[in-house]
């Protein structure tokens, strides 16, 4: 009796395993995202959001709010695909996003990573592993190629342009770096926009004005002098030129990125300060693209490769306003058609974005915003990153002996 | 004689109106920035009127109760660390082990002269991965952060009573070990105890650079990024903070003595 | 810091008496053990691992380079300035901030003495981006006091005032700088007796040979202890002296900064490290007077 009540149980669960089986079937060879390195191996778009839903979060780092309009892309891709964003000190350097990926623990590691050209060497590191995993967006072959790795280890994905920011108080509108240093009119006005030898921005903000003062890409030096000057005609205050001490009224104007014109503008109205932004009639300094790439190390991989197709889309779509629930349900890749893509969030934040030139033939592209057109008169400076290498050391030494 | 009390009015005149002086004028330099900061943080932006609209906005922001729970849990857990090691081995050095109480002064000193960056970096290179996983490794860092202030709280504080006598002098009256600490030690040492985990729960509270350097958001590091995009409110709670934080000692300070039931000297 | 002189004696009694001190209250290092074990883990094995690096090469290697790096420019500047930062910024802290413990002191009442206590010690935790925003907020070139003043016609950042200065600096550091002063010399005041004041002008001395021969001598040591504790403090500031220079003025502490977190010098860690390490070592150097003095005027300040 009891024999035979055994075998029919372990027939039942014969069968009801191999049922399991049969039912799961193809997905038991299920696709490990953290190896994949295209859509196509992903298994389409679907399979993707899937996935990247499943996953929950996304760890990024260093990523300000107000820089190229990285707000909206944030809140439109968690809205939109439900996934919570983690930023990781947001206003932190490229070099804090490599030191982490080397000794934070493993519930802490970013998933991707925006940095500046000048830590890849440190990233690819010679002679050990990659810190990165390969991956090639949808939109790969719209990337120059000498802004994208051949493996897929790294891919720019926007640069910009130094402008000058300045508040509408000021007797008359700064329209040249050369002018904004020397005119009485702007005694104590000028304020670099951070410490040379550790801010990339800062360090571009003194190329632009070596360019503006005889210098170029290869010889920063006229830029130091031309603090000095300003420093002792006035003009130039010598305090970082951020947001809190603009607020405080320490300083009215200053070089930085374009693509932070237009988080800076709302927030200084919401301060009660009216600023804006310029783009130097004698000088456009033109920077590096930031890089993107994904963390060998990814804790989110498959919400990683989502990220990036989605920062790559050049999709003219949904806002982050204008998307709601009911969209929510559609499938993964309905999704991801309707909604705005990265490349185009950019262009609205005063970035250019690395498939600029693509995107204008396939008429593809948002309007930029009004304002940061370059005028015809600007001497166009773009310092490669051996030739920063090379002034960087100059920086470092003379710098402190302004 | 009349002219030597005179002279001596005058010159208490004098005194006082020096010291008056001294402390009027360093009350004008803390003043003025404390003031200026508070008249921009009230005011309501692009027109010219001041409200406390400013100091609503943290409180408005999505993640102001996930993170105040995060740093109190961490505050809790350093509180109570320091409760069960900070405060015997103090009690201990003063009624056993004065021979001890040098090395361990210089040791406590440490890590006031150590920047919080070395720390940082340091933990991130030794400590185990089990460790960095959670975020109640802040606490065991915060305590030996406060280490300086909570030792020298409950070393002053300890000194002002000559405990080793009082507590033989009870004992040596019969009184049981469980009967002398609760009438004559935990009295004694209590408001040294509220004083050191005071120090403790402000330093958890305002500490930023060691929670965001191990990639932690704590109320401080969440605050930072989140006032990024608002100065006005970013200063609003600053000087709300200093202010709330200064009412606390100030009424501290009062309850401090009252509830000592040994007789000392007044200071 | 405090030592009542009547412990030893009893103790040496009770210990005579094993029934007094039982148990919890031995007399081997034993309860030490806590607090060693959590100072070793949580504090000495993290340094440790750091100055490790401070002598590593990149590749991993052991080296000096770091450090010889050090003595030179800018590196050596850096030093050279924080030092003298930390000197000079001692010193504004501790004179105003004794005049005013002594103040108090001579005023007598208690209200005021804790009013002073808490503001104290709040303003002295003051430091960063927000001290630097309260200080350009009234004195900077649009501060509310400097536009006051312009208003009557004293325009002082044409007179060549300015907060962006290494004397900017100085007087920023002295918000902070003057309540610690407070706080720690205020103990040292008010062991101070009353009655060798008394003593003294009855034996006949005035006001001012008492402060030779008795007050100054005895204050000396702590006042120099607690300078050396405002040394360490404005040696070692980062976040106020960040938020109100733009690295025209070379600092070791911003200077670590750039090197372990800044976009600039990339892949040079181990020398921020190295700076580390150096700072770390010439505290030490500040604090040892600290502490010699600390202990040999332990006798003065028992009750």
């Amino acid at each position: 009796m009891r024999a035979k009540r055994l075998v029919v149980a372990a027939t039942s669960a014969a069968i009801l395993a191999s049922g399991l089986v049969l039912a799961t079937g193809p997905a038991q060879a299920a696709t490990n995202f953290c190896t994949v390195q295209n859509l196509q191996q992903a298994g389409g778009m679907d399979a993707l959001v899937k996935a990247a839903k499943a996953e929950k979060e996304l760890n990024i780092i260093t990523v300000p709010r107000d820089w190229a309009n990285y707000g909206e892309a944030i809140d439109l891709f968690s809205k939109a695909f439900g996934i919570k964003i983690n930023d990781d000190n947001p206003e932190g350097s490229s070099a804090y996003e490599i030191q982490t990926i080397k000794t934070a623990p493993a519930s802490k590691q970013p998933d991707v990573v925006d940095i500046g050209v000048s830590v890849l060497p440190d990233a690819l590191g010679i002679g050990r592993k990659a810190l990165f995993a390969p991956y090639k967006v949808a939109t790969w072959n719209d990337i120059p190629s000498e802004w994208k790795d051949s493996n897929g280890l790294w891919y720019g994905d926007y640069y910009g342009l130094m402008a000058i920011s300045y508040d509408a108080s000021l007797p008359k509108a700064p329209t040249s770096i050369k002018a904004l240093l020397t005119d009485p009119a702007f005694k104590g006005a000028f304020a670099l926009s951070g410490d040379p030898t550790g801010s990339q921005q800062a360090l571009m903000g003194l190329f632009a004005i070596a360019a503006a003062n005889g210098g170029s890409a290869t010889n920063i030096m006229p830029g130091i002098e031309a603090l000095k000057a300003a420093k002792a005609a006035g003009n130039f205050v010598s305090v970082i030129g951020n947001s809190a001490n603009y607020a405080a009224g320490a300083y009215k104007a200053t070089i930085t990125w374009d693509f932070n014109g237009p988080g800076a503008i709302a927030s200084s109205a919401a301060a009660g300060k009216p600023l804006k932004f310029v783009i130097p009639s004698d000088v456009a300094l033109q920077g590096t693209p930031y890089l993107q790439a994904i963390n060998t190390k990814a804790p989110h991989c498959a919400a990683a490769r989502l990220w990036e197709e989605f920062l790559y889309s050049q999709n003219i779509g949904k806002g982050s306003r204008e998307f709601d629930a009911a969209d929510a349900k559609l499938s993964g890749s309905k999704i991801f058609k309707m909604i705005m893509g990265g490349q185009n969030i950019w262009v609205a934040g005063a970035a250019h974005p690395i498939t600029e030139a693509a995107m204008i033939k396939k008429k593809t592209i948002v309007n930029a915003p009004e304002g940061f057109a370059v005028p015809k008169t600007a001497k166009r400076v773009a310092p490669s990153p051996d030739q920063q290498a090379d002034q960087k050391a100059i920086v470092v030494t003379e710098w402190p002996k302004l | 004689m009349d002219s030597e009390s005179h002279r001596k009015m005058a010159d208490t005149m004098r005194k006082n109106l020096a010291s008056n002086l001294v402390l009027i004028v360093a009350g004008m330099f803390l003043f003025f920035p404390l003031y200026a900061a508070a008249e921009f943080s009230l005011r309501n932006g692009a027109d010219k009127t001041h409200g406390f609209a400013a100091y609503r906005w943290i409180f408005e922001q999505s993640g102001f109760a996930e993170n105040i729970g995060i740093t109190f849990r961490v505050t809790l857990l350093a509180v109570l660390l320091n409760l069960l090691i900070m405060v015997p081995t103090v009690t201990w050095l003063h009624l056993s082990g004065q021979r001890y109480k040098r090395v361990v002064e210089i040791l406590t000193i440490l890590p006031l002269i150590i920047p919080v960056v070395a720390l940082a970096t340091g933990a991130q290179l030794a400590m185990p991965e089990f460790m960095q996983n959670s975020v109640y490794e802040l606490s065991f860092f915060y305590v030996v952060v406060a280490m300086p202030y909570t030792y020298r709280a409950l070393d002053i504080g300890l000194s002002a009573h000559p405990l080793a006598t009082l507590t033989n002098a009870a004992r040596s009256l019969g009184a049981s070990w469980l009967k002398t600490f609760t009438t004559v030690v935990a009295p004694t040492i209590r408001p040294s105890i509220l004083a050191a985990l005071f120090l403790m729960v402000a330093l958890s509270l305002g500490e930023f650079t060691l929670a965001q350097l191990l990639h932690w958001s704590t109320f401080p590091v969440w605050v930072t990024n989140v006032s990024q995009q608002n100065i006005v409110g970013a200063t609003a709670l600053a000087i709300g903070s200093l202010f709330f934080a200064w009412i606390l000692l100030f009424a501290f300070s009062f309850i401090g003595k009252k509830n000592s039931t040994i007789v000392t000297e007044e200071e | 810091m405090k030592q009542s002189t009547t412990n030893n004696v009893d103790v040496k009694g009770a210990l005579a008496n094993k029934g007094a001190f039982h148990g919890f209250f031995s007399p081997s290092p034993l309860p030490l053990l806590p607090l060693s074990l959590f100072f070793l883990i949580f504090f000495l094995w993290p340094i440790g691992a750091l100055t490790g690096n401070a002598f590593k090469s990149n590749e991993g290697a052991f080296t000096f380079s770091n450090i010889t790096m050090l003595f030179q420019d800018p590196y050596r500047l850096a030093f050279k300035n924080s030092i003298t930062l930390g000197l000079i910024s001692g010193l504004v802290g501790a004179i105003p901030g004794l005049a005013i413990a002594m103040a108090i002191e001579k005023q007598g009442s208690q209200t005021l003495k804790k009013f002073i206590a808490s503001i104290s010690g709040v303003l002295a935790n003051t430091g960063g981006v927000p001290l630097a925003f309260m200080f350009l907020a009234a004195f900077g070139p649009a501060g509310l006091v400097i536009s006051a003043l312009k208003s009557v016609g004293i325009d002082l950042y044409g007179l060549g005032f300015t907060l962006f200065s290494f004397t900017g600096l100085v007087i920023v550091y002295a918000y902070f700088q003057i309540p610690i002063m407070v706080i720690v010399v205020t103990p040292a005041l008010s062991s101070l007796r009353k009655e060798w004041k008394d003593s003294a002008a009855n034996l006949g001395a005035s006001k001012f040979q008492y402060w030779k021969k008795v007050g100054l001598p005895i204050l000396m040591p702590s006042f120099f202890a607690c300078y050396l504790l405002l040394f360490a403090s404005a040696f070692s500031a980062f976040a106020t002296a960040r938020a109100l220079t733009v690295g025209n003025i070379a600092l070791v502490p911003l200077q670590i900064g750039s090197l372990v977190d800044g976009n600039v010098t990339i892949n040079q860690a181990n020398l921020g490290y190295a700076l580390a390490f150096g700072m770390i070592v010439i505290s030490l150097i500040a604090m040892i007077p600290y502490i010699w003095i600390q202990n040999r005027t332990a006798k003065w300040q028992t009750r």
